[in-house]
């Protein structure tokens, strides 16, 4: 039975090889049908991935509290509703708080180091910046909190910016002049590449934030945002609701009256990375499926032409003692090997494609052997599913009329 | 007992309301052996009566006794076996498969057969050499001649050693000095012992056979 299966398996190679044309345009169609599933099922994947890495870094136990309303913040005007005093009463108020560090910056501002110049993001914070962050100062070391207490003019350096003034030099211990404010470099942060809205983030000095509001913006009240960490990760969503309310409260907004503060969380961001990539998904899943069922049915026709073409084939297969079974394996294997095959292609052609679309546009495209399952099932599902009814066909032929053609 | 034995075989055809009654009442027995032609016109039942013979068709009644079973009734499935096992079919039109070589074409029903056979590699040599086909094996049936591939037919229908070699108008499409050759081929095989039924309308033809059965109008007579 095993070596019976075997011969006609064998049958079935050897006429997808020699229906050249009959094998080609299947295997484009399917190809191209595989190709874009598994550029989906990869896609998905990617957002997935890249989700759980942004809420990895922004931290899954953080909340991130800017000033103004979520109105305001769509149209790009960033209000300023949040006072040091409110960071010291969320420092009282919340116990399960291990760290509330606030933060405020200014964007574009003009840094130089001797010839090299560049526009920067400043970032004021506290001596916990780097640990409410999750981001590491790999060289050289943090700022203290004697020195936010003392204003002085101390900073930590991007990878990105410190490339762009320095080259290769060592920044620890050199100055950079900030708006004319001279700043020592006293530590440099690890790279962190772009965020979700394509930011570049290693593009930064973080100062004290007393240096940056006194020396810079001339602030003694607003800061921009304050970050919050939560030893109960599990209640991190209650905590939004008291963190809201308290902070309606203390800022006196009446009932009905819209939030003018935004609180940012894991599940804030996910959102946003769904709404990104979401729509491309969703294009690319109906123009794959159509485009299997496309190939469906060219294969289905085709096969349909081809058994028609080979009738005196099937009669003499079925005169010399072939079953009904055995044209309908037959033809079925060749169907399968075909698609199998167009899987195989699709999921080359989907990798060197998404190849394309990354360069295209910042779109996280991840494959792992999953794409290649489902593409190779799905290859199968088309290849048996479409395959099968020009296979009955096949086997059904009467032997007599189909060898006197 | 004889290889072939016909009591009574019966075929109809229904065509809407009409019966058609294609073959009446053929009783008809081939001894091991033997080299019988089934000569008639067309329209005769000639055809059929092969089909029957052939186990590629059943009769409507009747029986039909092949190597000493029962045959009239069997499913699908088991007239494939038959065919597989007992009978080597020649046709007018060669029925090569384009795409195969010549010894995968003689190669073919040995793929359906159901037991295991050791000695399939020294008989497919015997028989390419018996046909003089040797130099040909790798060859595709496009590059032969139409005697060429009725010889690879022929060496198809006996690679399975079947008892009864069915040859339907082999001669039908080749010139007469080749159809000469290939009927000396099938004479050979038959003093060798095979059992063959030539079916034919050419009675040049069907002086090779040493038995002359003729049909008309779906009776037999001798």
């Amino acid at each position: 039975m095993y070596a019976r299966l075997l011969k006609i398996i064998s049958q079935s190679f050897k006429a997808v090889r020699s229906f050249k044309l009959r094998t080609f345009f299947c295997l484009i169609s399917v190809t191209l049908g595989i190709s874009s599933i598994s550029v989906i099922v990869a896609a998905t994947e990617g957002a997935y991935k890249k989700a759980f890495e942004i809420v990895a870094r922004f931290g899954p136990d953080s909340l991130l509290v800017i000033g103004g309303s979520e109105q305001a913040r769509a149209t790009g005007e960033r209000q300023k509703t949040i006072t040091l005093d409110d960071v010291k009463a969320v420092k009282q108020a919340f116990d399960n708080a291990y760290l509330v560090v606030p933060m405020t910056s200014m964007r574009e501002v003009t840094v130089s180091y001797k010839e090299e110049k560049n526009q920067t993001l400043i970032v004021g914070s506290t001596s916990d910046y780097s640990r409410v962050w999750t981001w590491p100062v790999i060289e050289g070391s943090d700022f203290t909190e004697d020195d936010v207490k003392g204003l002085r003019n101390v900073g930590l350096i991007g990878q990105y910016l410190a490339k762009e003034l320095f080259g290769n030099e060592n920044p620890v211990g050199k100055y950079v002049l900030v708006k004319g404010l001279p700043v020592q470099i006293v530590g440099v942060l690890s790279e962190r590449g772009t965020s979700p809205s394509g930011d570049l983030l290693d593009n930064r000095i973080v100062i004290p934030i007393t240096t940056l509001m006194r020396k810079l913006q001339n602030e003694t009240k607003y800061v921009s945002a304050l970050r919050i960490r939560f030893i109960d990760q599990e209640n991190l969503y209650s905590h939004l609701e008291e963190l809201k309310f308290f902070f309606r409260k203390r800022h006196g907004i009446p009932e009905g009256e819209p939030d003018d503060f935004t609180i940012i969380s894991p599940k804030e961001i996910i959102k946003f990375l769904v709404a990104l990539t979401g729509s491309l998904v969703v294009f690319l899943g109906i123009t794959g499926v159509i485009s299997l069922i496309v190939a469906g049915f060219v294969l289905a026709n085709l096969f349909l032409l081809s058994v028609k073409e080979r009738t005196k084939e099937i009669g003499i297969r079925r005169a010399t003692g072939a079953k009904k079974n055995d044209i309908l394996l037959q033809f079925l294997f060749e169907s399968v090997v075909i698609t199998t095959i167009g899987g195989i292609l699709g999921f080359i052609l989907a990798l060197l494609s998404s190849k394309l679309l990354m360069l295209i546009a910042e779109f996280p495209i991840y494959f792992s052997w999953k794409a290649f399952v489902v593409g190779l099932l799905l290859s199968w599902v088309v290849g048996i599913g479409f395959g099968l009814q020009p296979a009955k066909r096949a086997a059904d032929l009467n032997p007599i009329e189909a060898i006197r053609g | 007992m004889p290889l072939c034995l016909m009591e009574n075989i019966r075929k109809t055809y229904r065509m809407g309301d009409l019966e058609i009654e294609v073959l009446r009442r053929v009783n008809l027995s081939i001894e091991k052996g033997e080299f019988a032609a089934i000569m008639g016109t067309s329209g005769s039942g000639k055809t059929t009566l092969m089909n029957i013979i052939g186990c590629l068709d059943v009769p409507t009644s009747g029986r039909y006794m092949l190597a000493g079973r029962e045959v009239s009734n069997l499913t699908d499935d088991e007239l494939s076996e038959i065919r597989n096992e007992h009978i080597g079919f020649v046709f007018q039109n060669f029925y090569l498969l384009p795409y195969a070589t010549v010894l995968e074409n003689v190669l073919l029903p040995t793929l359906y057969f159901k037991g295991r056979r050791d000695s399939t590699e020294r008989l497919v040599t015997d028989l390419l050499g018996l046909v003089g086909l040797e130099e040909r094996a790798k060859f595709r049936p496009n590059q032969l001649s139409g005697g060429e591939q009725q010889r690879v037919a022929i060496a198809r229908a006996l690679i399975n050693e079947p008892e009864l070699l069915l040859a339907d108008e082999p001669t039908g499409q080749l010139d007469s000095k080749t159809a000469k050759e290939i009927m000396g081929i099938i004479s050979k095989m038959n003093e060798q012992g095979k059992t063959v039924i030539l079916i034919t309308h050419d009675s040049a033809i069907a002086a090779y056979a040493k038995r002359l059965i003729q049909i008309k109008d779906g009776i037999i007579s001798e």
